[in-house]
């Protein structure tokens, strides 16, 4: 049976950093808020990838450390109820301005 | 309570009551004054020859202390005799001249408010009780002569005396401020001379010259006279107390206190010798003025001066006696003469152009007879008032080149009265306002009677004359004919009534035209041309200066840079685009992380 | 009972807000606030006035008032005389009582407040407070350019007090506390920076040369009350603070800053008086004069600074100040007069009024003369006082110093303010009538009271000096 390699921490978190780089990129380069929006989960995810990532290589009495991972349980949780408050915000924004395009939403501008 | 208090208290109280509760009944006010006036005439006698002091605390702050007090000598009670009974005989005179006038009530309440602050002047124990006493007659003088003061003639005159007087009133007040730090003290009676010449005479005599400023500005005195002339906008029974008889003569009266506090051997010599020159070519400049008027006010206006000048000359040449001699003497005949110009003004309805006059003398033979009176004292015929104390200011000149001056303005006095006698009296009426011209009243005559009365016995009351014993006041009551000086006056006496007979005996026009004197050597143009480029430009140029760059530079700069680096902050990171706030957003969060974690 | 002075103006706002009848209310406020204020005229010297209570321990800060010494007194006094008159005068536009009398009430509150505090803390808060309703009132009910002038007051006023802030921190930083019975002077080496600060800061607030340009817009604007208590009483408190603290905290370095100040007091004196002399608007030109007399009495604090033992300096500031809050109160309220007869403030289109507002004329003529120092009138007896303190250390043999010399430039101004105001007093009230003043009418006995109040205030003082100077 083939060996079962299993990647070092530094992989994990170049990986991580990879993932949370490609969705800040996209949070600022996209124009579509829903895409900006899917960027931003991305980013959730490759913290919770770190977390995993830390507490599976912190070994406490030889076990890992599951104060990460329960952490984790819990921002998947609340992603989830954040990304239904979300889609509605951005459901209602649509209603009221018949746009996702971040350019057309400059309101803020001083 | 003392009785000089009530010479204060009377006129004031007279005064409040007018005011406050009489300002709707004319009559009522008008006897009022004119008895609180009396009331101090008879209290004013009743004091002569005493000799006392009291003051109470007006400011005091730790040692220091300022009072308010009177001194009574006898400087100060022949000048009560002199302001009271001139007072009170102007106060008859108006009775009748403004009559008919609409703010009666408001003339005699400044009236007697005039008395009050002119009696604070004369009684003062010390400068600041006199310089307080000093603005509130100048406070009067621009009330009554802006008496009619819906006339802009009138309310720009009263403007001006009170300006002009001001400016006098701030050398004044450096002058005493100087005076307080050289001698310690600014009471008269406490003041030492000795404490003069110790400063040494450099700043001794700018004290003394500071002080004199204020003699300036309420004398009338060059360069400060052009507001007396001015100041005939008032009405007539005014000029005759406070513009010929009584404040004018303040300044006099005011240096010769301070040479009674210091002694006159005190004053150093260049300071007086400025005094003196300022007197003197203040007379000479007014007589010359006075040739060339033809409003009958204005002749007397200047003649006024020109006589001032020779009592200020008389205090610079350190003979304080004289001046005050000849300041109680002119006082009873130029209030004569006013008082009678005052009658003819109200007999000719209200003109006062000597050119539209003549033949008074038969019309109003009352009045004309008295004016002669006055106009003869004025000239220092012998015997009359004016002669003696004439008489005694050429001989305080005598040996200085003011004698000379002093002579020839003599000569021009004679010249300009003569004229305006001849022309106003003599002759035949020119316009119909003369032609009706008829008595006035007793209750105007009487005064002038009186008046002309004064005019040749005043000097001869020694009793009332405001010279202290200590100044030895050494008149003659009979001419010495040997002196020079005496036969000097008749001579240019004679020259004088000689050439205005010849120039405009029978004349219905002026046959002099000399317009640098009828303009008055077109003094007033050059102040009016000072005042705008030197005040009102400057306060201009300060003005915009004031808007332009504290305003917009430095304070609208702090406005406007600190809204500027704003407006940069907000177009570079207020773009509304909501990835570039992402952007800086994680721009942050990467340096925050940086200087934390590696740096 | 000193809380009372304090809560019957604040309490009497809050009672406005929530619907009592303004004017009245007001009225009864100022007029309680007067009797109270009297009471403690014969024994201000005893400590039974002074009450406080703790309201931070660490740094300790006490809610503390007292008549620390006769200079509260004073202020008192005045506080109390303007805000009465304030209520009576200038005309509330309909419907906005509420906030017109509740904000006097409130400025009020807090200057008296500031004046009576005994603590460096509340002393400087209560002043503050008192700016809010000055705010409010100039950007609310102002007249003109209302808004720009309550914008510039305001902030100019708050770089002030920040400044000021930063000195007295610095001040208090080396004493025990905030009472004003701790302070005392601050170490030589800092000296120089609390006395600088201390200037600039109270400067400020006292329009002094050249952050006086707040001032004038700022006060013709401002509703009638608010430019009476303002001008009259609040901007006392930049005085009474260079006299209360700088220079307790910081004597030398007020020395050290002597020819500055001077040249800055003459440049209020002149420079201010000559833009004064060119104003075309009344309520401008009074606002000026206001800024122009507050050379004085800096005037008396540098002869003070010179010389901690010159008894005439701190009575003759105090007095003048005392002087000048009355007659220029009295100026604004007869100015909103001329204003609501007339409907115009505009020099030149005015004239002749007293022939048909003699006793506007009367009044008004007599708040003039006070203001450019009639003897007889409050301010005279102030001025000459500051005149002699300028030259009691002056020895003849030395040559002038730099105070005697600034004491005879300063006397110029008395001249400049006597063209200024009769220039204007000839234009409005003498000569011929014009347009505008034809149909005038004259003040009703209500606008009497309160200049009579205050003329009648005038006269006392400018012939006794001493009622006042008995409590210096």
């Amino acid at each position: 049976m083939q060996e079962l390699i299993l990647p070092t921490l530094n992989e994990y978190l170049f990986v991580s950093g990879l993932l949370f780089a490609i969705g800040l990129a996209g949070v600022i380069v996209r124009r579509n808020i829903i895409v900006i929006f899917m960027c931003l989960e991305m980013m959730l995810a490759a913290a919770s990838l770190t977390l995993v990532a830390f507490s599976r290589f912190h070994l406490v009495g030889g076990l890992p450390d599951y104060d990460g991972q329960m952490l984790v349980f819990f921002i998947i949780t609340v992603a989830a109820a954040e990304v239904a408050v979300g889609l509605a915000i951005i459901v209602s924004l649509y209603r009221a301005r018949q746009t996702i395009h971040t350019d057309d939403l400059t309101s803020l501008k001083g | 309570m003392e009785t000089p208090w009530l010479l204060f208290l009377i006129p004031f109280a007279s005064a409040a009551i007018i005011q406050l509760g009489l300002k709707r009944n004319a009559m009522a006010s008008s006897l009022l004054s004119t008895l609180s006036v009396v009331v101090s005439f008879i209290i004013a006698c009743s004091l002569l020859g005493s000799d006392q002091a009291g003051s109470w605390t007006w400011v005091e702050a730790g040692s220091f202390q300022l009072n308010i007090g009177y001194k009574l000598d006898q400087l100060a009670t022949g000048m009560m005799i002199v302001v009271t009974g001139i007072g009170m005989l102007v106060h008859i005179f108006s009775l009748g001249y403004m009559k008919t006038d609409e703010s009666k009530a408001r003339y005699f309440g400044c009236l007697s408010m005039f008395m009050f602050s002119m009696t604070g002047i004369v009684l003062a124990s010390n400068f600041v009780m006199m310089f307080i006493f000093w603005e509130l007659v100048g406070l009067s003088s621009y009330l009554l002569i802006g008496h009619w003061y819906h006339k802009d003639s009138a309310a720009d005159a009263a403007k001006k005396a009170f300006l002009t007087n001001r400016i006098g009133d701030f050398g004044f007040m450096i002058g005493i401020l100087m005076l307080w730090g050289i001698t310690g003290t600014v009471i008269f009676a406490d003041m030492d001379g000795t404490s003069l010449g110790v400063v040494g005479t450099c700043i001794a005599g700018t004290a003394i010259l500071l002080v004199f400023c204020g003699a300036i500005g309420k004398s009338a005195q060059l360069p400060l006279h052009v507001w007396l002339p001015d100041a005939m906008e008032g009405p007539t029974p005014v000029s005759a107390l406070i513009h010929a008889a009584t404040m004018v003569a303040a300044g006099v009266y005011m240096m010769a206190r301070l040479y009674l506090s210091v002694g006159a051997d005190m004053i150093p010599a260049w300071s007086g010798e400025v005094i003196a020159w300022i007197g003197g070519i203040t007379s000479l400049a007014a007589a010359l003025m006075a040739t060339q008027q033809n409003d009958i006010k204005k002749i007397l206006a200047y003649s006024t001066l020109s006589q001032l000048g020779y009592m200020v000359m008389a205090v610079g040449l350190v003979a304080p006696e004289v001046g005050m001699f000849h300041l109680f003497t002119h006082a009873w005949f130029k209030a004569l003469l006013f008082l009678g110009s005052g009658a003819v003004i109200y007999a000719c309805h209200h003109e006062q152009d000597i050119w539209k006059m003549g033949g008074l003398l038969k019309k109003m033979p009352v009045t004309a007879i008295t004016f002669l009176v006055g106009t003869l004292a004025l000239t220092a015929v012998p015997f009359t008032a004016g002669f003696y104390s004439k008489e005694e200011i050429l001989y305080a000149a005598k040996g200085s080149p003011l004698f000379y001056l002093a002579a020839f303005v003599a000569f021009l006095t004679t010249f300009y009265m003569f004229r305006l006698f001849i022309v106003a009296f003599l002759g035949k009426p020119r316009e119909h306002g003369a032609e009706e011209a008829k008595e006035v009243a007793p209750i105007m005559s009487l005064p002038l009677v009186l008046l002309a009365l004064m005019a040749f016995v005043a000097p001869h009351i020694t009793k009332i004359l405001p010279v202290p014993l200590e100044w030895d006041l050494h008149f003659k009551a009979f001419p010495d004919l040997t002196s020079s000086v005496f036969w000097t006056s008749i001579g240019v006496f004679l020259a004088g009534g000689a050439v205005a007979f010849v120039l405009y005996s029978g004349k219905n026009q002026d046959p002099l035209s000399i317009s640098l004197f009828r303009n008055k050597f077109y003094l007033d143009e050059i102040y009016q041309k000072i005042i705008t480029i030197c005040q009102d430009a400057v306060a201009a140029i300060i003005h915009f200066c004031d808007e332009f760059i504290i305003g917009t530079l430095f304070v609208g700069g702090a406005t406007r840079s600190a809204q500027g680096v704003g407006n940069l902050f907000r177009r570079f990171a207020q773009n509304g685009s909501l990835s570039h706030y992402a952007y800086l957003m994680a721009l942050g969060a990467v340096l925050v992380i940086y200087f934390t974690v590696f740096a | 009972m000193l809380f009372a002075l304090i809560l019957i103006p604040l309490l009497a706002a809050v009672a406005i807000l929530l619907g009592a009848p303004s004017k009245k209310t007001a009225l009864a406020a100022s007029l309680a606030n007067i009797i109270l204020a009297a009471i403690p005229l014969t024994s201000w010297k005893s400590s039974c006035w002074d009450t406080g209570f703790q309201v931070l321990e660490n740094p300790n800060i006490n809610l503390s008032l007292g008549l620390y010494d006769g200079m509260s007194v004073v202020m008192l006094l005045l506080s109390v005389l303007v805000t009465l008159a304030a209520v009576y005068s200038g005309k509330c536009p309909e419907g906005r009582e509420k906030l017109w009398f509740s904000s006097t009430l409130l400025i009020s509150a807090g200057a008296i407040g500031a004046f009576l505090a005994t603590d460096v803390f509340f002393f400087y808060a209560f002043h503050e407070l008192a700016l809010i309703p000055t705010f409010l009132m100039i950007g609310m009910l102002g007249s003109g350019d209302r808004k720009a002038a309550a914008w510039k007051i305001t902030i100019y006023l708050a770089f002030g007090s920040i400044i000021l802030l930063a000195g007295l921190l610095l001040a208090v930083g080396h004493l025990d506390g905030f009472a004003f019975a701790d302070l005392k002077a601050v170490p030589a080496e800092h000296q120089n920076a609390v006395a600088l600060l201390l200037i600039i800061g109270f400067g400020t607030l006292v329009s002094l040369f050249p952050l006086h340009s707040w001032a004038a817009p700022a006060y013709a604007s401002a509703p009638a009350p608010v430019s009476m208590l303002h001008a009259g009483v609040l901007k006392k408190f930049g005085l009474y603070g260079m006299l209360r603290v700088g220079m307790v905290v910081a004597p030398e370095g007020m020395a050290h800053w002597i020819p500055w100040l001077c040249v800055l007091l003459l440049g209020n004196i002149i420079w201010v008086g000559l833009v004064t002399l060119n104003q075309k608007r009344l309520d401008l030109m009074l606002g000026n004069s206001s800024v122009m007399h507050m050379g004085y009495i800096f005037l008396a604090i540098a002869a003070l600074a010179a010389n901690g033992e010159n008894e005439i300096a701190q009575p003759a500031a105090v007095l003048l100040m005392f002087a000048h809050g009355i007659s220029i109160a009295m100026l604004f309220s007869l100015s909103a007069m001329v204003e609501r007869k007339t409907g115009t403030l505009e020099i030149s289109q005015l004239g002749g009024l007293a022939k048909t507002a003699p006793a506007l004329a009367f009044l008004f003529g007599l708040a003039g003369m006070a203001s450019i120092g009639l003897p007889g009138l409050a301010n005279f007896a102030g001025e000459v006082m500051v005149f002699f303190a300028g030259f009691a250390d002056w020895s003849p043999q030395d040559g002038m110093g730099w105070i005697q010399i600034t004491t005879i430039i300063a006397l110029w101004g008395v001249v400049l303010s006597a063209v200024y105001m009769l220039r204007a007093y000839r234009n409005i009230f003498q000569g011929p009538l014009v347009k505008n003043t034809t149909n005038a009418t004259d003040i009703s006995c209500c606008d009497k009271i309160p200049t009579y109040l205050l003329a009648g205030t005038l006269l006392v003082v400018g012939i006794y000096p001493q009622i006042l100077l008995q409590f210096l």
